[in-house]
């Protein structure tokens, strides 16, 4: 197997800043998270986020990233209708909103 | 036999996964969040339909189609669907390979059913990401290619010696990898106008190749990153800041392949003259992200203008060479270790945890 002739970590947006750059809505708000990990993976079911709960319809997508040595684990979830995206940093066990999809 | 899979408008159908609203309506994914100030990184189908396409200035995209619908790229999924997609396409057991972020090329051999193969595979991808790719399978990897992009989006295309020729004479010569920039407008200067013209002036170009699967490592030739800013500046921090950005990044990449470079090129972009491009070589190579700044504002001044307006910078190192040199002056040893630190750090606690002060310039 041969990944040497393209490098997919190599990224053009490391230096951008998050406000004002590539993530001009990032809220990183601290959320509390009901979820389920299942066979090493995570399935958010609910969050509450400024006194209210949302419970997640649908997560429509997921993926990770790795900053250092933490792994953060993103979702898009549906709830009511509205999209969120939120993490989990597996190294800080911390839960966040990071943003609302428009 | 080669199969070549080129993922349908990637970035674009991503998007439109995490946000079913948007299916089905003309969508682009920017590169910086300003959506007027930005470049085209991926169109939807619906917005390609229209005539929008990868590279162009955002602005133009808005002034054909005004209700476009905007998402700022965000890397980090991307770069993870493309590895598992990657790791999924292992699963078939063949020799396999990243052509980009959004490219997989595999040496299916003399597999008995290759059509079948690749609907295993079309389907397999669907039913894990929720979106499409399309297919080209020839003898090698450049027809592959070319035959990924006749069919799409989620189709398939053979070319074999029985539709050889139709196929090349009904695809246009610009189709042809290496042929969409100022090669290609040469040749259909010169009257070529498709692939089946240039296989008859060049038969080379489309003959046997097994790609890119070889076992030797590929040796880097050059190091390089760049950057367009969004508006045209003439500050000369604000400049040196992001040749500072660059360098950083040129000698982080050399670092983690214990590489060390002689040359750096600095190139510019001055919309009002054209691009400034210019090399230097330098006795004693090096990986250390500030010397190769140093070096490259050392070539800076040998530019004949002094405040130029400048749209998009770029830094790359070459002649690149393993490092064997063992610093032996205290300052040498001392900057050394400095490095090693700040590379530690940023690998502990994720890239850009900690850079220069003057890179803040950046980010105002």
């Amino acid at each position: 197997m041969n990944q040497s002739s393209f490098n997919p970590q190599s990224r053009w947006d490391r230096f951008e800043p998050d406000k004002g750059g590539f993530n001009p809505d990032a809220l990183d708000e601290r959320i509390d998270v009901l979820a389920h990990f299942k066979h090493s993976r995570i399935f958010p079911k609910s969050f509450t986020w400024k006194d209210k709960e949302y419970t997640i319809e649908t997560i429509t997508y997921n993926w990770q990233e790795r900053l250092g040595q933490a792994l953060v684990n993103y979702f898009s979830v549906v709830s009511s209708g509205q999209i969120y995206q939120i993490s989990f940093n597996n190294s800080t066990f911390r839960w966040q909103i990071d943003k609302i999809i428009q | 036999m080669i199969i070549h899979i080129d993922m349908d408008a990637f970035f674009a159908s991503i998007e439109q996964v995490i946000n079913p609203r948007l299916k089905g309506r003309p969508l682009i994914v920017g590169s910086r969040a300003h959506k007027m100030r930005t470049v085209v990184c991926a169109a939807s189908y619906e917005a390609k339909a229209l005539g929008i396409y990868s590279g162009m200035p955002s602005k133009d995209a808005f002034s054909i189609c005004p209700n476009l619908e905007f998402v700022v790229a965000d890397q980090a999924k991307y770069i993870w669907t493309s590895e598992k997609i990657f790791e999924l396409l292992k699963g078939w057991g063949f020799a396999l390979n990243y052509a980009s972020v959004d490219e997989f090329q595999m040496d299916i051999l003399e597999h008995p059913e290759p059509l079948k193969l690749v609907a295993q595979i079309q389907e397999q991808i669907y039913a894990n990401f929720n979106i499409t790719a399309s297919v080209g399978i020839a003898k090698n990897w450049l027809l592959a290619k070319l035959a990924s992009k006749i069919n799409k989006p989620n189709g398939v295309t053979l070319i074999n010696e029985a539709n050889f020729k139709d196929i090349l004479s009904a695809t246009p010569l610009t189709k042809a990898c290496g042929m969409a920039g100022k090669t290609g407008q040469i040749l259909l200067a010169q009257g070529l106008k498709t692939c089946w013209d240039l296989y008859l002036n060049l038969p080379g170009f489309f003959a046997e190749n097994p790609g890119k699967f070889e076992d030797i490592p590929e040796k880097s030739k050059s190091i390089g990153h760049s950057y367009t800013l969004p508006r045209a500046q003439t500050n000369p921090r604000f400049i040196s800041a992001w040749i500072r950005v660059l360098s950083e990044m040129v000698g982080e990449r050399l670092r983690q392949k214990n590489l060390v470079a002689k040359t750096i090129q600095l190139w510019l972009n001055i919309p009002e003259k054209g691009d400034f491009l210019a090399q230097k070589t330098f006795a004693i190579a090096a990986n250390d992200s500030y010397e190769i700044y140093l070096r490259t504002l050392k070539i800076m001044t040998g530019m004949a203008q002094k405040r130029p307006k400048i749209r998009a910078l770029g830094v790359t190192a070459s002649h690149l060479s393993p490092q064997e040199y063992l610093p032996l002056l205290i300052e040498e040893k001392r900057r050394e270790a400095l490095v090693k630190a700040i590379d530690k750090i940023n690998c502990r606690f994720g890239d850009n945890s900690i850079f220069p002060a003057q890179v803040i310039l950046t980010r105002k």
